[in-house]
């Protein structure tokens, strides 16, 4: 029994545990443990995945209608698997206290998050391409699972999720089934040992299918409408699970199939026909707008889960960016990025659902001043969107510097320009996001309000340390990331503890962090000891225009956040991917009608001698008649 | 050749025409007219062209009608197979018929009505509601999730 | 080795003679006639699992009937194929024996004469025996669509018997046209002669005729207009039988003409393009129909349609995907057709289902995903046999019928678990959640589900033998061989 079969009987145990006994007041904290050593045993499996070459294999593998299903973790999966477990551990953390206690549904919330854990390890593990398509499908479901446990607006937003998830699954179904087809194997090998010989067309088809298939659970542009409500409606721990490693499963999946398989370098030589572009190009470009266009429609969000949420979309694009451009940097900067962003964003949906724990509602125009209240909140927030905008000193900054400087490296000033608006996008959303919650004026409503539990103080306000302590110290996360990055056949990046050597210029955070430290050290020294004497005033001591202004009078600004911006960007929001749904949805009706009103309505000998005579007169023209 | 094969191979193309004239008839019958007994009727053209085509296949010019005595062959015999197919397919024909007519017997009973179209109307009207949800009173409720379920657009 | 037994005449003949009996026992009395009925229900099963033994290894029973001998005497062939149908026909009608209804003992003997009928249509070698048997099915089916009594069931039972007629008698002029051609009616005889006499505009139109006329039974795009009507008008046990399984006998009598005589490409692309129609056709519509029953009979449609696409291929191993499709089908949409007999209405008023009756929500989303082709259910396994060999095949045409298929999967995904995801919503504004199922009524498709459940662990068994199967049936060869040994 090798330590996967440990590894996946454990997760597979627990799922069925959690399902029948999640209801237990320690619920949580079983799973917690059981995901502390599941990531004991991830990291344990590091050892001959080092260099690049090794994996660790099941001894489970049935044969099912003569293809031999085959699970064996190399480098990837297992970067992906950390992430996994590691989500997991934090997710259930958060779960297990008081959290636990109020929710309806624990046995649910339990059950699912054991079971996508067990799912995608299967899918992370996956050996050969149907037992990858296979995962690919468990995932998916576990996921729907996971989203429409509340009913209602989940349940409609999980749907949604199904059909866009299904219909990627389809395309990675034919594109598996057209490959098989073509080299009679499922096997990675062979598809990889084929590639160079397959058509140029044939190329295209796949890159089309798998890119399609992949990129709809990554929610790149124009199939991402469904993810934010999806993961919004899901609760708590369970939606910061998804939100962190979710959506990582197609980039994983982009990553062993197009990336490793058919390789990045074959597709930057399919060439469009018209355009001088090839087909990795308009993958980055499709990154691009993933990463800018998403983040924008953020800006326009009310609802904080789903601010953070349509972020999520547009961090996957840095990350896709990131690995197509391929080079040692480029790729460990994406890597590196999946990483910073499920610590940052995991913290950051922690706090928001903190909030809700507290306050009942997620709406940014009904909520302010809770910085007083819920301070330790307040920080793991703070903490998150500084990682979340791109800026020192946290890990954010370093994994976007990396991209940025991949890009420039590889003279790509066009998509370098698009990273950085979104980046732009980015640090005006946040703002809003932490103003509207927790600065200004304190609502008379949230008067009594406390701050969180520590069961859920703590797994958040770790994770907003993690992204600091990555930030400070990047040469921890660059380490792991080397694992995947062998496992990926791209030349290591060399590092050190502080941050990258490169020739064209390195990072050392170190210095940075220090330097940004004193600096703002000696701010602090100079306003605190130094300048003027300073009066503490109660929240509700304010004054305006030397009105003083009492608790019922409203002047916390949260409604219609950014006017100007909103109206400059407001069509993108009202946009024509939206109505592409709509226009699909309503075609697909009109056909369903149509031939549900052919059913219904016409005489039925009549379609016998309409076919009759169709056949007849086909029958004739094939015969030669 | 003589005259009398002429007239016999002549006899074979009539019947074929003829068979295939009452399978287009009764096919216009089954289609075009509403009225119940019609289109049974028109069923029954069509099945009698096809049993006519049938025992044309069988047919040879100038041959005897396939009654063997005493094992001894007189002569070119029409063949006998297609006849005892027809006899069978007369049978079951016939008891098609009778079932269709019973049934015609009992919508008229049930739906006051033999115009197809009025038929298949009514049963709309029948099927499309519950039928078997004695709890839920029809028309209550305009509630409409599942269509919802595929238009939010949240 | 091939067997002559004549052990292969009883499940035509028992089921039979016991449909005439009947009326006259239950002049007596209901019950020990209904109990005979069902007696001889389980002695078919018996006789039928007991001929799995004779042919399981791959053997075939041959039987002249009357001692006449092939190609002029009538054969009953029985290999693997057969006796899996057999094997489908006999548990399903024993699944669903009708309801007992107010004190007759009709609903039995069409029962049985469904049973003798559809063996002798599986089991048949002769073209217009299978006529025969095929119109026995007919007038026993259309009877008992119309037993439930119900207004509706007598107009849908009258127009399915219109269609279903005329049908036929298109199937008869096929008929007439092949003895015209090649003068012979024995399916092996054929085979021989076909290449020869039955190539050409002639055959194919043949086949046309044969395809329509037999299609009405096997729900084949365009001749299944019937089927909304029918299923939603008639008893539940009757929709399940004749979704599960009759559609089932006509489309093995479709295969056997496609393999045995038909082996053209003309022919192949006649059945690709009504399966495909039908797949489309049954997808779109179930996708706007109102209520669980019309939905389901046209996913029915649409799943025989992809049995269609199967057959088309020509390939043994499209034949043995062919097969599998149906006999999935055949295990879960009778399950279905029960939960949604009982739910009737709106689907909009599925709401609280899963709260009343929390096995039949759990089954309904087990069955659903089956046949969505969800892994690990074995419904994923036979579409990844199906689209494989689609996939696979040489003429580019399959790909684009395996593109079709995916995409209609999708919507077959979506109008399933519209309806799943409501069964656990709570009931809409005023509504009441829908009755809830009795144990007793839902026990068939419980059973049904473990079946399903029992077949994933055993999907390489089961494909092994499918393949093993769909060998023998695709080489016409091995038939001829076996009816007609001094004829290769």
């Amino acid at each position: 029994m090798s330590l996967l079969d440990l590894l996946l009987l454990l997760s597979l145990l627990t799922t069925l545990y959690l399902y029948a006994f999640g209801n237990h007041r320690n619920a949580g904290h079983l799973g917690m443990v059981v995901y502390a050593v599941a990531t004991g045993l991830v990291i344990a499996m590091a050892g001959p995945l080092a260099d690049g070459t090794g994996a660790v294999g099941s001894t489970f593998a049935p044969v099912m209608l003569g293809h031999v299903l085959s699970w064996s973790m190399d480098g990837l999966g297992w970067f992906f698997a950390l992430l996994t477990t590691g989500a997991a551990f934090f997710a259930s953390w958060y779960m297990s206290g008081e959290w636990n206690a109020e929710q309806p549904n624990k046995r649910i919330q339990h059950g699912t998050l054991a079971l996508n854990v067990f799912c995608m390890l299967l899918l992370l593990s996956s050996g050969d391409l149907l037992s990858l398509f296979i995962g690919w499908e468990f995932v998916s479901w576990a996921a729907f699972l996971m989203m429409t446990q509340l009913g209602s607006h989940a349940a409609r937003a999980a749907f949604r999720y199904m059909l866009y998830a299904l219909a990627g699954a389809m395309a990675v179904f034919a594109a598996i089934l057209i490959v098989k087809a073509q080299i009679g194997s499922f096997a990675f090998a062979d598809l990889r040992a084929a590639v160079p010989a397959l058509s140029d067309g044939l190329k295209w088809l796949l890159f089309g299918l798998f890119g399609l298939g992949f990129g709809v659970k990554m929610a790149i542009v124009p199939f991402h409408l469904w993810q934010a409500p999806a993961y919004s409606f899901t609760p708590g721990a369970s939606s910061a699970f998804l939100n962190a490693v979710s959506a990582r499963m197609g980039l994983f999946a982009i990553l062993l199939v197009l990336g490793k398989l058919i390789g990045f370098a074959t597709l930057s030589d399919l060439a469009l026909p018209l355009i001088p572009m090839d087909a990795k190009t308009l993958l980055m470009w499709v990154a691009a707008i993933t990463m800018v266009v998403p983040t924008f429609i953020a800006l326009m969000q009310t609802d904080a889960r789903m601010l953070l949420t349509w972020h999520g979309i547009g961090q996957g694009g840095y990350m896709l960016l990131g690995v197509l451009v391929a080079t040692p940097l480029g790729t460990a900067a994406g890597l590196m990025h999946v990483l910073n962003y499920a610590s940052y964003q995991m913290a950051l949906v922690l706090a928001v659902f903190a909030v809700i724990h507290r306050t009942g509602t997620a709406d940014l125009d009904e909520l302010g001043g809770l910085i007083k209240r819920m301070p330790f909140t307040y920080l793991a927030l703070l903490m998150g969107i500084i990682g979340l905008a791109g800026l020192p000193p946290m890990n954010g900054f370093v994994s976007k510097w990396m991209i940025y400087k991949s890009l420039l490296d590889t003279q790509q000033p066009l998509l370098l320009i698009a990273a950085f608006v979104g980046t732009l996008g980015t640090i005006l959303s946040v703002y809003k996001l932490i103003h509207n919650i927790f600065l200004g004026q304190l609502r008379a409503e949230h008067q009594k309000v406390g701050e969180a539990p520590g069961s859920m103080l703590a797994p958040m306000l770790i994770l907003a340390g993690i992204g600091f302590a990555t930030g400070f110290f990047p040469g921890l996360a660059l380490g792991v990331v080397d694992v995947a990055q062998a496992a990926l056949g791209v030349e290591l990046l060399p590092h050190g503890l502080g941050g990258v050597y490169l020739a064209t210029g390195s990072l050392n955070m170190i210095w940075v962090v220090g330097i940004m430290i004193g600096a703002i050290g000696f701010g602090a020294f100079v306003f605190y000891v130094i300048g003027n004497r300073r009066y503490g005033v109660h929240q509700f001591d304010n004054y305006a225009g030397g009105h003083f202004l009492s608790a019922d009078i409203r002047y916390h600004f949260s409604h219609e956040f950014y006017p100007g911006l909103a109206r400059l960007i407001g069509p993108w929001y009202r946009g024509s991917v939206v109505n592409m749904e709509n226009g699909l949805m309503i075609g697909l009706k009109t056909a369903g009608d149509l031939w549900h009103g052919a059913f219904r309505i016409a005489y039925t000998p009549f379609y016998l001698l309409v076919a009759l005579a169709i056949g007849l007169w086909w029958a004739g023209l094939d015969g030669g008649f | 050749m003589t005259d009398a094969m002429l007239l016999a191979e002549a006899l074979g193309d009539v019947l074929y025409t003829g068979a295939i004239g009452l399978i287009l008839l009764g096919l216009y019958a089954m289609v075009v007219p509403r009225h119940l007994v019609r289109i049974v009727l028109g069923l029954l053209l069509v099945q009698s062209g096809v049993n006519l085509f049938l025992v044309a296949v069988g047919y040879r010019p100038e041959a005897a009608a396939p009654i063997l005595l005493g094992g001894q062959a007189i002569g070119p015999v029409v063949d006998p197979l297609p006849q005892a197919l027809v006899l069978t397919a007369i049978v079951i024909g016939v008891g098609v018929l009778a079932l269709a007519l019973a049934l015609v017997v009992r919508v008229k009973d049930v739906h006051g009505t033999l115009d197809s179209r009025e038929v298949a109307e009514r049963m709309a009207a029948e099927t499309g509601d519950s039928r078997l949800m004695p709890e839920t009173a029809p028309g209550r409720g305009a509630a409409v999730p599942a269509r919802e379920m595929l238009e939010d657009r949240s | 080795m091939i067997g002559t037994a004549h052990q292969i005449v009883l499940p035509v003949v028992l089921p039979l003679l016991a449909a005439f009996l009947l009326p006259l026992v239950g002049r007596l009395h209901v019950w020990p006639a209904r109990l005979l009925g069902q007696i001889v229900g389980v002695l078919h099963l018996a006789v039928v699992a007991y001929l799995w033994t004779l042919v399981g290894g791959g053997e075939t029973i041959v039987s002249a009937l009357g001692g006449f001998a092939p190609p002029l005497g009538i054969v009953l062939y029985a290999d693997r194929l057969s006796v899996l149908f057999l094997l489908v026909l006999s548990v399903g009608i024993l699944l669903f024996w009708p309801r007992r209804e107010h004190g007759g003992t009709r609903a039995d003997t069409l029962t049985l004469l469904l049973l003798g009928g559809g063996s002798g249509l599986v089991l048949s070698g002769d073209l217009f025996n299978i006529f025969v048997f095929y119109e026995i099915v007919a007038v026993a089916s259309y009877g008992l669509a119309a037993s439930g009594g119900n207004a509706a069931g007598f107009g849908a039972a009258l127009r399915y018997l219109l269609l279903s007629a005329l049908g036929s008698a298109l199937a008869l002029l096929g008929i007439a046209l092949v003895y015209g051609a090649a003068g012979t009616l024995n399916l092996a005889d054929l085979s021989v002669l076909a290449p020869e006499r039955l190539s050409g505009p002639m055959g194919l139109a043949a086949f046309l005729l044969l395809v329509l006329g037999f299609g009405v039974k096997a729900e084949l795009f365009p001749v299944n207009t019937w089927v909304p009507e029918v299923y939603t008008a008639a008893p539940t046990r009757v929709t399940a039988i004749l979704a599960g399984v009759v559609s089932k006998l006509s489309m093995v009598v479709i295969l056997r003409l496609l393999v045995l005589i038909f082996a053209d490409p003309g022919a192949q692309t006649l059945l690709l393009v009504l399966g495909l129609a039908g797949v489309i056709a049954g997808e779109l519509a179930a996708f706007r129909a109102p209520d669980l029953n019309r939905t389901f009979a046209f996913s029915s449609i649409a799943q025989l349609g992809l049995v269609a696409v199967a057959f088309s291929i020509p390939d043994d191993l499209g034949i043995a995907a062919g097969i599998a499709v149906a006999v999935h089908h055949a295990v879960v949409k009778p399950g279905l057709f029960v939960i949604a007999g009982h739910w009737t209405g709106p689907i909009e008023r599925l709401g609280g289902a899963a709260r009343v009756s929390r096995p039949a929500a759990i089954a309904f989303v087990l069955l659903s995903l089956s046949i969505i082709g969800i892994p690990p259910f074995p419904g994923f396994w036979v579409k990844l046999l199906l689209l494989g060999e689609a996939f696979a095949a040489v003429d580019p045409v399959y790909a684009l019928a395996g593109a079709v298929i995916l995409a209609a999967t999708v919507v077959e995904a979506a109008y399933l678990f519209r309806a799943a995801a409501l069964m656990w919503e709570p009931p809409e504004g005023d509504n009441r959640p829908p009755a809830a199922f009795p144990l007793a009524r839902l026990a068939p498709t419980l059973v049904l589900t473990l079946l399903i459940l029992l077949a994933m662990g055993a999907v390489s068994p089961l494909g092994e033998a499918l393949e093993a199967m769909a060998a023998e049936v695709g080489d016409a060869a091995i038939y001829v061989g076996n009816v007609l040994p001094g004829r290769i």
